[in-house]
């Protein structure tokens, strides 16, 4: 507790910070405890999982199937095919939860991008079409509270603001991309251009985006 | 729009950038999922990508699970080693000694699925609010049922626990241990609704015990996920209406 002071006669255990500065700031610098424990709790599952525990598996699945599940939903459109995908994810956490790397990215991030690959391995097999644009053209939350900064860091504010640097068709190109699972054939024949324009409009959306966050 | 765009990258920088955002598809896809799987540096390029861009995935709002999945998932895992499972046991029991866990834990097991993954995800996405009905589980805890807010946070030795029995709107806080009193501040108790700003439910007695009848309007707000957190602040409370010291304890309702 490199900030927090002694206050003479102050009972043991318990300390008065000295420090008072925004709460908010405090809060958005030092993850509270709700999302840092359940951090900490997915990376030790993990780890378990590594080591042959099925029981941490369960746990695992328990605190996020319903993330997982609604992201294998978005991106295949068909119950059916989230629940393959679903069962897919699980599989690859059982067999490569060893892989996880905590300095790399949080755990649910790392699951979140195990059920978006494996619900578009899906769709890439099935040769489905997926559902209109419409749905990625949800806007984002332009203000997240601090508690969604808490839990994402930087990273989510700084996507959000690279992305609106974009031209609207690029962001929606990306988001349909990312979130849609839209390919560049699909997105081709979505708005009526050639495929080569297509390519040429994200990777330029996508150059700029990539500019932008790493400046 | 920039006047000094980057120069185009070579075409095979593309390569990893388009498979990571699923733009391929066909042989092309399967050429780049070949390529991931020998070529560390590209897998390195695809990874990267996927990261920039992952927090998108954030405003995906859950969905419920069909009942019936997880034992075709169980069924499918195969045989695990008696060997492994001995040895992620002992991996447990060396986990015993982390009391904030442990402390958490004692909480969080039991609660249901939902609970587990509200605490979680409603505090990734404000907007994810469970449209469907509770997933996972078939317990859902009745709306009356009470619940339980273990309270900490990193960098801070305070530990405590808040029960709230909606039925009869009362709200009973208990602290770990003694509070301090220096005579100089306050512990305010806050109650935030994802998305909302913070709300007080008043400055806490010295003793670190509390209790409270909520009104109506307040009792309505205190439902699972809703986090409530300390907060440090000047004799008799915050003067600004919201919290200005630092949050020394939060944690989020939980079904008991």
């Amino acid at each position: 507790m490199p900030d927090l002071a002694v206050v003479p006669g102050a009972p043991a255990g318990f300390l008065f910070p000295q420090r008072s500065d925004s709460a908010m700031e405090r809060w958005m610098e030092q993850p509270v405890s709700e999302p840092t424990l359940a951090r900490q709790e997915l990376v030790r599952l993990l780890r378990d999982v590594a080591g042959g525990d099925r029981t941490a598996l369960r746990s695992i699945y328990d605190r996020t199937s319903a993330k997982l599940y609604g992201i294998c939903l978005r991106l295949t459109g068909s119950e059916e095919d989230a629940a393959d995908a679903l069962q897919d994810v699980y599989l690859t956490v059982w067999n490569k939860a060893g892989r996880y790397e905590e300095g790399r990215a949080s755990p649910i991030t790392w699951l979140a991008l195990i059920a978006r690959s494996r619900a578009i391995d899906l769709l890439r097999r099935r040769k489905a079409t997926p559902d209109p644009i419409e749905a990625a053209l949800d806007i984002p939350d332009e203000h997240p509270d601090a508690l969604t900064l808490v839990s994402a860091g930087q990273d989510r504010a700084r996507l959000q603001h690279c992305l609106g640097t974009l031209d609207d068709r690029g962001q929606q190109m990306i988001r349909a991309a990312f979130l849609d699972g839209q390919s560049y054939p699909q997105l081709a024949a979505r708005e009526g251009v050639p495929l080569p324009t297509m390519k040429s409009w994200i990777r330029r959306a996508l150059q700029r985006l990539k500019g932008c966050l790493e400046s | 729009m920039t006047t000094d765009e980057p120069p185009i990258l070579p075409d095979d920088d593309w390569r990893a950038a388009e498979y990571a955002l699923g733009l391929l598809d066909g042989a092309e896809a399967e050429d780049a999922a070949v390529r991931a799987a020998q070529d560390p540096l590209f897998a390195a390029e695809v990874q990267r990508w996927r990261l920039r861009l992952a927090p998108l995935l954030e405003e995906i709002a859950e969905a419920a699970v069909p009942p019936a999945l997880w034992p075709r998932i169980a069924a499918s895992l195969g045989g695990a080693a008696p060997a492994a499972s001995a040895a992620a046991r002992a991996s447990n029991d060396n986990h015993s000694g982390d009391r904030r866990l442990a402390f958490y834990r004692r909480w969080s097991i039991g609660a249901t699925a939902v609970a587990a993954a509200l605490g979680l995800f409603l505090l990734l996405d404000p907007r994810a609010q469970p449209i469907a009905p509770m997933p996972v589980t078939p317990a859902e805890p009745a709306a009356e049922a009470p619940m339980v807010a273990a309270m900490a946070a990193k960098g801070s030795d305070a530990r405590l626990v808040a029960t709230w029995e909606p039925g009869a709107r009362s709200l009973t806080v208990a602290a770990a241990g003694d509070m301090p009193n220096d005579g100089k501040h306050s512990h305010e108790l806050w109650f935030i609704v994802t998305g909302a700003k913070p709300r007080s439910l008043g400055v806490m007695p010295l003793t670190g015990r509390m209790h409270a009848q909520l009104a109506a309007e307040i009792a309505a707000a205190l439902k699972q996920g809703t986090v409530l957190a300390v907060s440090v602040e000047p004799v008799g409370g915050s003067p600004t209406g919201q919290p200005t010291g630092p949050v020394v304890a939060s944690g989020a309702l939980l079904p008991t």
